[in-house]
């Protein structure tokens, strides 16, 4: 087989290229051998570099080397960096895994911190503010802080008082009821930004009927609603907005006067 | 911190050992032999080299380079070529590969192999040392002769064609085809 047209890099390729096919690590010269690889000229390179090699390997070896053969290896290991370390599959794997496992545990321990008495029920009535129209409730045009008597006077409810921080805020009507499990439920709406206002008694010890207190304002939010409760006397106040912590902090930061 | 470890495996103790594919000693002695075309300077070259490895396994100074004890083989050996006598340069005649090469080559001996090659100018000696011990890929050889592709390409062809015109005055066909 005559040889075939080469471009001047394959020729070059096919000169040098090892005569032992494993040794040919390169794509390019690989392909250019491919190529002649049938040809007559390319065949007796290929036994002439052979038979050489051959010739180098009857180069007899003297004892004095081969005793070095029992004393070892003269290369060092690799010096694996951290980026090989992390890269490496398994770490990689490991370190996900780690990861999540460490986010869930983060996120359960934060859900737990931010957790006090009475968390279900804010979150019940959360719901519940995301569905209440205001026409469900007895129109009342006030300061938030005045309805603390109207419960107290029409519905016996004591202790059922707007804190200071939103006590100024004009209502628009307001509704007492009973929920799932009994409790006076007070509801109150807000002109501003639709905001409500529940009080509902606090959570108290099964056993020694004592009420389960805790102090300052606690976050709590359920379907895209926020609620900031704050627990006095054995009533929990919460105002809820639509919303975020944000929309209610800037209440809560103001100066008390 | 590095995940360094000593990786040296020696027959005497205090040092440690590593499981690393071995270098491969008989491969190191021949390039010596290719190089110098002599056994006794080749072996003293390899003893030398050997030993500097030995000391600096000891220190725990081991190149990470693979290729590093036939690169250090390389210019002892060619440090130890320029004592003694130095082949002239002489303009030598080239043919064509035959076919009858591989019948020739086998009537040489490997001293006579050496010989030619250790007269070759550097980078040529190297990269004919190197190329036809078939221990490292293309790339390794680049890398040990500090060649281009197209240099390497061309000693190695240039070589062929030398040595198949020593060849044929050596060993002519005709008395190959006798035997």
């Amino acid at each position: 087989m005559k040889m075939p047209h080469l471009s001047k890099r394959q020729r070059t390729l096919v000169q040098c290229a090892p005569f032992n096919d494993e040794r040919i690590g390169d794509r390019t010269m690989r392909a250019a051998v491919f190529r002649v690889k049938k040809t007559e000229e390319f065949s007796h390179q290929r036994a002439f570099d052979q038979a050489l090699a051959n010739l180098v390997q009857a180069i007899a070896i003297p004892n004095t080397v081969t005793e070095w053969l029992s004393k070892g290896t003269f290369v060092a290991a690799p010096r694996r960096t951290w980026r090989q370390v992390i890269l490496n599959p398994v770490v990689l794997a490991i370190g996900i895994a780690v990861g999540v496992i460490a986010g869930i545990f983060v996120f359960k321990l934060l859900e737990r911190l931010n957790e006090f008495p009475g968390e279900p029920t804010a979150k019940r009535l959360l719901t519940l503010a995301s569905s209440t129209k205001p026409v469900l409730l007895d129109p009342v045009k006030t300061d938030a802080g005045a309805l603390g008597d109207f419960f107290f006077m029409k519905h016996r409810l004591p202790h059922y008082d707007v804190p200071a921080e939103f006590a100024d805020l004009k209502t628009l009507g307001c509704r007492v009821f009973d929920d799932e499990e009994g409790q006076q439920i007070a509801q109150i709406w807000l002109v501003e930004k639709k905001m409500q206002f529940f009080l509902f008694p606090a959570d108290r010890d099964l056993k020694t009927g004592a009420v389960k207190h805790f102090t300052g304002w606690r976050y709590v939010d359920q379907d895209r609603w926020t609620g900031a409760v704050q627990e006095k006397n054995g009533v929990c106040f919460m105002a809820a907005v639509r919303g975020g912590e944000n929309d209610l902090r800037k209440y809560l930061d103001k100066p008390k006067e | 911190m590095s995940f360094y470890s000593k990786s040296v495996t020696f027959g005497f103790s205090g040092l440690q050992k590593n499981s690393l594919p071995n270098q491969n000693l008989p491969q190191l002695y021949r390039f010596c032999f290719l190089m110098l075309g002599d056994a006794a300077k080749a072996q003293e070259v390899f003893e030398s080299v050997m030993h500097d490895a030995a000391l600096r396994a000891a220190q725990g100074e081991l190149p990470k380079d693979r290729l590093w004890l036939f690169n250090d083989a390389r210019w002892r050996c060619l440090e130890a070529s320029e004592s003694g006598l130095q082949p002239e340069p002489v303009e030598m005649e080239e043919h064509e590969i035959a076919a009858t090469a591989p019948a020739q080559i086998a009537h040489l001996d490997p001293n006579q192999l050496a010989i030619w090659i250790s007269a070759a100018p550097d980078p040529q000696r190297t990269a004919l040392a190197l190329f036809y011990l078939d221990e490292f890929d293309h790339e390794e050889v680049l890398a040990l002769t500090e060649l281009k592709t197209a240099e390497l390409a061309r000693l190695i062809a240039n070589a062929r064609q030398e040595f198949q015109a020593w060849l044929n005055a050596t060993v002519p066909p005709e008395e190959n085809l006798e035997h």
